[in-house]
């Protein structure tokens, strides 16, 4: 068990980052007016934790207990039926997915498991008819055609099934279906909070903790409370006696990022770009989001780079980041990218050094 | 009918309508009026000066009257005339008869009709123009010939002139009153004079008009048609195709080894008896396809008129033999055809491919033919259906035709590659005989020969071996349906003849054909269809019918049409990448036009191609291996840019499914072209990495999913996979292989460094991370090659470690040593079954204590009290709940009559087993009770309350079903005589030492 999982937060009452959110979740449920929510923020911010101790909050300690099924469904989808699968977590009060797994057919998904649930409603204690929760997972990977479906389901069963959402950006979420939520967004917590948090758990685990040392893992952790998290039980498990200049372990690929910068800041030319080209299919295939490579060699580039370089460059990588998303094959526009912040390098090089 | 007529009042558009019928009125009133014609004369030059103007062409055109202009001359004999149409006159009704039908049917004689027609209407307007008047009588004296013959056809074509004068004649007769006939007609006559002349006129007008457009067609038409079919019916490409083997154009050698093949076949088709004579030809034909190669090699000097001249003689023996063979056998050996020799060459099928047009069914049915075979084509406009296909190829290859004089069959099957999904039907067929074929010849070599007997070929039909040659023919030898028949099929591939030699032939039928065609027009052309004889040939008649010549202008241009080949994918990128030489020269001189040409020829070659998308893909991975000048990267930038264009195109086109928009694909490649287009070859890779990389991005998304699904949910719910290598990974492994823990016995390790132990270990099931042996080879080049010394090495099991694994960057995370790792995984192991029996237990307690090992303190405790304390637990945690405990104490109730119901069985095992087994079993029998409680309890779903005590088993056991093997193991154990359970036991590699052990021994 990691702390990560160990230290976080159960009830909305235990949270210590986002107070005032849970705070206002908490008076939500007291009021038994729960309406549809989204949550979104980066990842590591503590969406899901917020959610969990929310359901928490509403159906007691029976949550935690759930299962993990494989659920099949036939749909009849106009002339054929759809064999669908999908991995769900259910517990009796909610049941959780991820419905972007199941590809463009994610719209029959989503409806066919509110209608599951609006059929078989859960009756409480007083006999009075109660609802259960949905959580979907990463919304704004949910096709346009699934955000649409939803929005009328939302709507028409919103008395047996309320909707959480989560995503990260809350602008690939289609109006509709924002406006029929409440938005709550999560920001990524203050560095300050970070460190109250790391704090809070060497309290706990009874760790001595030398000033400043907790500031410093929260100022690499990129403002993730899970990555701070680790890194400090990392920091604790490669060298218990903390010493106010351990080394924080880095991210591998950000390392890596690092070499790639440095291999484009010693050379310019299309064979060095080819090279460049192999390290960074590297990192594609490993599972990171060109976004955050191109955002990160922005940063590596820009701490060697003169600065008045640093707001062409800048400008550069927005307008390839732009097009990324626009295109498909992120190589492409990574490695764009790249040529072109040679050939701005090189040509200041030039004229700078004759 | 004279009286007829009379006797009708006037409808006169009536008798304008029966033209016919008038006509012979007047032709009767003809006889007795031909005296007045000066008068008429008189009259004439006033009216009707059209009229002269519409007759001449019909008096010229019409076929059938070249009697009439030549005495135009004479006047004179009017009564010779006149006698002469009074007999006409009576034999005139019995024409006229024949003429009415002819006008209905056939066309010239409709225009004859009309002629008449309109010869007849003029005169009772008025009088006949004198220049008619003039043809008139000169027709007399014709007449007066026909007279002679006056039964023929033609005379109807005389009798309009009759009329005319007739029609003069009874306006007179009409001012003298002197005969009634006349006088009816004139009064008809009169209204015509009077109302319709005008009329009249343009009819007369429109009716030349129509037979003069009419006539300057039809008899054109008539005469020349026939002529230029018969002349041009026939393709160039028929007319001219080889009929000899000698005349073929394709490279000799390909021509000498399919020959060859063919040859091999003789002792197996034609019998043994000519297999002396085959050898012979056999070996000859070795001998001289080795000549030819070293012709081939000489060729440059040794000069064409030689060369033919020599393969002539090389060939001319081959035929003798040839015919020979033919004669003596292909009628008469059907019956010990295949008796004994039955040496069939190696590879029973001859697959000959290439491009279009170079003669490779030509050379399959020349060489077939030559061989003394019937060529028999089954080609992609047949049936191609793999069970029609079937019987069709068994028809060929192994039926005889019983006519003495049919020769043995040969099957060639042409476009094989063409219908991939048809055209595997053949391929299936020939190819299952082929193995057949094998096994057959394999399998039993004497029966065969009793088999080979005519007696056997329903014993055969069911073997399907081959007999017979069957020669495929395709364009892309590399197509998937051809495969496998690659493999087994003797392949040649075709090779474009030498230009020189295209030309020539061209230059040859062109001769033949008297077109004119310069030798270097006929070069550029064989060059532009790149040596295509077809459509050469084609080009040539084309341009030939449209009596033009060749010139080179128009071997560029449109006019002759471009050969629609789509290039390969390399082609495409050399394209690209390399600038040609040629073109740069030209460009110096015609600057623009020649880039416009370029852009064209490229934006042709790249859109006939399509899949713009891997076209993009070769660009983008040739791209950066190219040597080209660019010290500022700005060419790199432009190319990028372009690329990127074109990935956005692409993404955007699929999106919205504008398919329309993939014109503007080629462009961008061009595009590039023009900025990074060497002159140097490129070297060309086809674009693999986009798609490994994608395949291994695959790879490591389903190793997460997969390792994602394993982990407990209250832990793996707030993992994503997206982020999961982002910001964990490698601190995840930092904490999974601590370099604090010393590789000591668990013993040794103090009090702290056991609780960090546990720590770890419980980290590891938690996030379901286990160590697993590789076999070392596979760790040669990674990060643990220090520890791969030994022969099997621990390393984790999803191999999370191969996602920090970048190419040339060595990570800094410590490993643990192996004997920590076997620690490690034993401790690992023991805290799964730890747990899986926990998880049953105590489903609803807390996650935290779970896992503690306090729960192992339970085991001890009775079912009853458990039973309670779960219920207690169910009541403390939905304390406002009670009515659905309640509800729900139904089941328990049940669920506790059920384990009673188990109960003694148990009890039995528990005697038997050894006490800590039968503390373990308890504690799983607690556990499943338990959650069967808890479930009934939290289903909370009073309408199911009479569910089957078994289906709940169920549940539980889908609900474990996330525990290992061995967690499984000792469960079952446990149950073993509700289920029955299997031991392996596998101590020691060897079986010689056998000895007896007890299961009692296990259990223990």
């Amino acid at each position: 068990m990691l702390w990560v999982d160990k230290y976080r937060p159960r009830s909305l009452d235990k949270v210590i980052v986002h107070q005032d959110v849970a705070q206002n979740l908490k008076k939500l449920v007291s009021e038994q007016d729960c309406p549809h929510l989204l949550f979104y923020g980066p990842s590591g911010a503590g969406k899901k934790t917020l959610i969990m101790a929310l359901l928490r909050q509403m159906f007691g300690a029976s949550v935690e207990k759930v299962k993990v099924e494989n659920k099949n469904w036939k749909v009849d989808a106009g002339s054929r039926t759809l064999d669908l699968e999908l991995t769900t977590l259910s517990s009796t009060h909610h049941v959780e997915l991820n419905p972007s797994d199941a590809g463009f057919q994610d719209r029959y998904i989503v409806q066919e498991i509110i209608k599951e649930m609006a059929k078989n409603r859960p009756i409480d204690t007083k006999g009075k008819k109660g609802f259960k929760v949905l959580v979907l997972n990463e919304v704004d990977k949910l096709s346009r055609e699934a955000q649409h479906s939803l929005r009328r389901t939302m709507e028409k069963y919103s008395a047996s099934c309320r909707l959480i959402l989560c995503c990260n950006s809350s602008s690939k979420v289609t109006e509709a279906v924002r406006s029929r939520c409440l938005n709550v967004r999560i920001n990524a917590p203050k560095e300050e909070e970070i460190v109250d948090v790391l704090e809070f758990i060497g309290r706990k685990e009874g760790l001595q903790l030398p000033s400043g040392f907790a500031a410093r893992i929260a100022e690499k952790s990129n403002r993730s409370l899970r990555r701070a998290i680790l890194s400090f039980e990392t920091c604790r498990v490669q060298q218990y006696p903390f010493t106010n200049n351990q080394l924080i372990p880095a991210m591998d690929w950000e390392v890596y990022v690092l070499e790639i910068a440095s291999d484009i800041m010693k050379e310019q030319s299309p064979k060095r770009l080819f090279q460049v080209r192999g390290k960074v299919y590297e990192l594609l295939s490993n599972c990171i989001p060109p976004e955050i490579i191109l955002k990160r060699l922005l940063f590596e580039l820009l701490k060697k780079l003169d600065s008045e370089l640093k707001h062409e460059v800048c400008h550069w990588a927005a307008y390839y980041e732009h097009r990324m998303r626009l295109g498909q094959k992120a190589i492409f526009h990574i490695e764009a990218f790249v040529a072109k912040f040679m050939s701005i390098y090189k040509g200041f090089l030039i004229s700078t050094f004759g | 009918m004279d009286d007829m007529d009379m006797d009708i009042p006037d409808p006169d558009e009536l008798q304008w309508l029966e033209a016919n019928s008038n006509l012979h009125d007047d032709l009767d009133f003809d006889d007795d009026f031909q005296p007045p014609f000066p008068d008429d004369d008189d009259h004439t030059p006033t009216h009707t000066p059209p009229i002269p103007q519409s007759q001449p062409p019909t008096r010229t055109d019409s076929n059938k009257r070249p009697q009439s202009p030549p005495p135009i001359p004479t006047i004179p004999d009017n009564f010779a005339s006149e006698e002469a149409s009074r007999k006409r006159s009576r034999i005139e009704p019995q024409v006229v008869v024949d003429e009415i039908p002819a006008n209905t049917s056939a066309n010239p004689a409709a225009a004859v009709a009309v002629d008449d027609d309109e010869d007849w209407l003029p005169p009772p307007v008025h009088q006949v123009p004198q220049p008619i008047e003039e043809d008139e009588v000169p027709e007399e004296t014709i007449v007066s010939r026909y007279a002679s013959r006056i039964d023929g056809d033609f005379v109807p074509v005389t009798g309009p002139c009759g009329d005319r004068v007739y029609a003069k004649i009874s306006r007179f007769g009409f001012d003298d009153s002197t005969k009634k006939n006349k006088l009816h007609s004139n009064e008809y006559s009169n209204g015509l004079i009077a109302e319709p002349v005008s009329l009249l006129m343009q009819r007369v007008e429109q009716d030349a008009v129509q037979k003069a457009l009419l006539e300057s067609f039809g008899p054109e038409g008539d005469v020349i048609l026939p002529k230029v079919p018969v002349i041009n019916e026939k393709l160039w490409v028929d007319k001219y195709s080889p009929n000899s083997f000698m005349e073929l154009l394709s490279d000799e050698q390909t021509n000498r080894e399919v020959l060859l093949w063919l040859k091999q076949w003789d002792s197996c088709v034609f019998g043994s008896e000519i297999k002396t004579t085959t050898e012979d030809v056999l070996s000859s034909l070795r001998r001289h396809t080795s000549v030819a190669q070293h012709q081939k090699a000489n060729k440059s000097y040794i000069g064409k008129n030689k060369e033919t001249w020599q393969n002539k003689e090389n060939f001319r023996e081959y035929k003798m033999l040839d015919q020979e063979n033919n004669d003596s056998k292909g009628t008469q050996d059907l019956g010990n055809r295949n008796r004994k020799g039955y040496a069939t060459p190696e590879q029973k099928i001859l697959l000959l491919c290439g491009p279009p047009g170079l003669g490779k069914t030509t050379l399959a049915h020349v060489a077939a033919r030559h061989c003394g075979y019937r060529v028999v084509e089954i080609n992609a406009s047949d049936d191609r259906s793999s069970s029609t296909i079937e019987a069709k190829i068994l028809d060929v290859v192994q039926m005889n035709s019983i006519m003495a004089d049919s020769k043995p069959k040969c099957l060639v099957i042409d476009e094989i590659d063409g219908a991939l999904g048809d055209g595997k039907g053949a391929v299936d067929v020939i190819l299952k005989m082929v193995s057949a074929d094998k096994k057959f010849n394999t399998g039993k070599e004497q029966t065969h020969e009793d088999q080979s007997g005519k007696g056997s070929s329903k014993k055969k039909s069911r073997d399907t071996s081959l007999l017979r040659p069957v020669i495929c023919i395709c364009n892309d030898l590399y197509a998937p349906a051809l495969k496998s028949l690659r493999q087994v099929a003797k392949v040649h591939v075709f090779v474009q003849p030498t230009v020189s030699r295209i030309v020539n032939r061209l230059k040859y039928i062109c001769s033949k054909e008297g077109m004119k065609a310069s030798s270097i027009a006929l070069t550029a052309l064989a060059e532009y269809t790149e040596c295509d004889i077809r459509s050469c040939l084609n080009t040539l008649q084309f341009l030939n019918r449209k009596k033009e010549t060749l010139n080179m202008i128009e071997i560029s241009s449109q006019v002759v049409g471009r050969k629609d080949t789509s290039k390969s994918f390399f082609d495409i990128w050399k394209e690209i990448f390399q600038k040609k030489r040629v073109k740069q020269e030209r460009k110096a001189s015609s600057g623009c036009k020649n880039v416009w040409n370029e852009f064209e020829y490229l934006h042709s070659l790249i859109s006939n191609r399509g899949d713009y998308d891997l076209v993009m893909d070769g660009i983008h991975e040739n791209i950066l291996k190219l040597h080209y000048h660019d010290p500022m990267m700005k060419k790199t930038v432009k190319c990028m840019q372009n690329l990127e264009v074109s990935d956005i195109v692409h993404q955007y086109i699929m999106r919205t499914q504008k398919m329309s928009l993939h014109v503007y694909q080629p462009a961008i490649a061009i595009s590039i072209h023009g900025v990074i287009a060497q002159v140097e070859k490129p070297n060309i890779e086809w674009p693999k990495s986009f798609q490994r990389f994608r395949t291994t991005l695959m790879e490591k998304v389903d190793l997460l999913h997969l390792w994602h699904h394993n982990i407990t949910p209250y832990i793996s719910r707030h993992l994503t996979i997206k982020s999961f290598v982002e910001d964990s990974i490698s601190l995840l492994l930092h904490i999974l292989s601590p370099p604090t823990l010393r590789p000591v016995a668990l013993h040794l390790l103090s009090e702290k460094e056991k609780k960090d132990l546990v720590q770890l270990v419980n980290t590891m099931v938690s996030y379901s991370v286990t160590y697993k042996s590789i076999k070392p080879n596979l760790l040669s080049s990674n990060l643990r090659h220090e520890v791969g010394v030994d022969a099997s090495v621990l390393s984790f099991d999803p191999p999370l470690v191969d996602l920090i694994r970048f190419k040339d960057y060595t990570s800094s995370h410590f490993v643990l040593a192996l004997a920590m790792k076997q620690v490690l995984l034993h401790e690992v192991e023991k805290q799964k079954i730890l747990q899986a029996g926990i998880n049953r237990s105590v489903h609803l307690t807390d996650v935290c204590k779970e896992n503690k090992n306090l729960a192992m303190d339970k085991n001890g405790i009775n079912r009853s009290t458990h039973l309670t304390d779960v219920c207690k637990k169910n009541q403390t945690m939905e304390m406002d709940k009670n009515g659905r405990i309640q509800s729900s104490r139904s089941h328990s109730v049940s669920v506790k009559k059920a384990v009673d119901v188990l109960n003694p069985s148990e009890a039995r095992q528990c005697e038997k087993a050894a006490p800590p087994v039968s503390s373990n079993l308890s504690s799983s029998v607690n556990s499943s009770v338990a959650i069967k409680l808890s479930s009934t309890v939290s289903t909370k779903k009073p309408s199911r309350g009479n569910f089957n005590f078994f289906e709940r088993f169920k549940k539980v056991s889908s609900e474990g079903s996330q525990a290992t093997d061995t967690v499984q193991r000792r469960p079952a154990t446990s149950e073993r005589d509700s289920r029955p359970f299997l031991f392996k036991f596998n101590e020691g590699f060897t079986n010689a030492v056998k000895r007896p052990v007890r299961i009692r021994e296990f259990l223990s």
